[in-house]
């Protein structure tokens, strides 16, 4: 779902990030991924959303985050959208 | 320690001698991944994520100096701190160090290499006296005698137990037969002692200096002493000969008269 939403601009990585925020990825990221995280970083010059999940793809965001997270990411996108009636 | 690492890193980072990427070509993203607490990759992150620009700056700003130390193992930062301390001081720094970390081993060996030069002579050649400065620092038992003269006016200061010796055990003959014993016990009490015997009561050297102690220190107890005049007599008898006077030394009783 992550992945779709992404690839259909339900919702742009930064609306990822608003819901996986850094205390989340902290939190739940395993070690090396942090550290992958922050060499991308480094690397570019800068951390963006975008090389954020270029680092963290969907597949391990929703392997390591909370469902509830990325599950409230996917419905502010419908909300946004006009789907969900609430 | 780890004080120390922050000093050390502060200073540098704020002289300008270390920079912060320096630090992070050891403290790499690895090393924080494997040490940082996940509030501090939490608030990093977020700093990151909201900066225009990440850089080594922006991650020990963030972090900072103290959390660095604190949570990162002392190798890497000291490998920082010796990098750095190597670039600053150039090819004095590399050699420095293994001159400094050798010789300090080496440190004991050679100021005992440059002191046993000159020691060995003079203690040789002062090697042969040292037997005849033993024999007059030894001479107690060598020439007991001068030494024991010599040493007389020390030994002033026992008298004070000689009498309880010489009326309890009788140890001032035996020193008089035994001239190894000491000064003390045959300079006061056997010369005049032996002399006395002209009054048959040689026995009371010690009973002079004895009763005379009794004397001044009971003079209140006069009729405890007239109650033990009947036994006086018994103790001339005892007195008269030598036997008695051994047993008398010997028998607590006797003292106490």
């Amino acid at each position: 779902m992550m992945e779709s939403g992404l690839e259909h601009s339900i919702f742009q990585p930064s609306d990822v990030l608003a819901h996986a925020t850094p205390d989340v990825l902290a939190t739940h990221l395993p070690p090396e991924l942090l550290s992958k995280v922050l060499q991308a970083s480094l690397a570019s010059g800068s951390m963006t959303p975008d090389r954020v999940l270029e680092t963290v793809t969907p597949d391990l965001l929703a392997k390591h985050l909370p469902h509830d997270v990325l599950w409230a990411c996917i419905a502010a996108a419908a909300a946004r959208s006009g789907v969900s009636t609430s | 320690m780890k004080a120390f690492f922050v000093d050390a890193l502060t200073s540098a980072l704020d002289l300008g001698i270390a920079t912060p990427e320096d630090l992070l070509r050891h403290v790499t993203p690895d090393v924080l991944a494997a040490n940082l607490p996940r509030p501090l990759w939490a608030r990093l992150l977020t700093a990151c994520v909201g900066a225009s620009r990440v850089d080594a700056q922006l991650v020990v700003e963030t972090l900072g100096v103290s959390n660095l130390c604190e949570h990162m193992p002392a190798a890497v930062i000291w490998s920082c701190v010796a990098e750095v301390g190597q670039r600053s001081l150039g090819d004095a720094a590399t050699a420095a160090p293994a001159i400094v970390t050798r010789p300090a081993a080496k440190a004991a060996a050679t100021p005992l290499s440059i002191t046993s030069p000159p020691a060995p002579d003079p203690v040789k050649t002062p090697a042969s006296p040292p037997p005849a400065v033993r024999g007059p620092s030894i001479p107690a038992p060598g020439t007991s005698s001068d030494t024991d003269e010599d040493r007389a006016p020390l030994r002033a200061r026992t008298p004070t137990r000689q009498p309880f010796r010489a009326t309890s055990t009788g140890i001032g003959r035996l020193a008089n037969t035994t001239s190894s014993r000491r000064p003390q016990a045959q300079a006061p009490a056997p010369a005049p002692v032996t002399l006395d015997p002209t009054t048959e009561r040689p026995v009371r050297r010690g009973e002079t200096v004895v009763e005379a102690e009794v004397e001044v220190e009971t003079p209140a107890r006069e009729d405890w002493r007239n109650a033990l005049a009947v036994e006086d007599e018994q103790l001339v008898d005892w007195s008269s000969s030598e036997e008695t006077l051994t047993a008398a030394g010997d028998d607590p009783t006797f003292r106490k008269r």
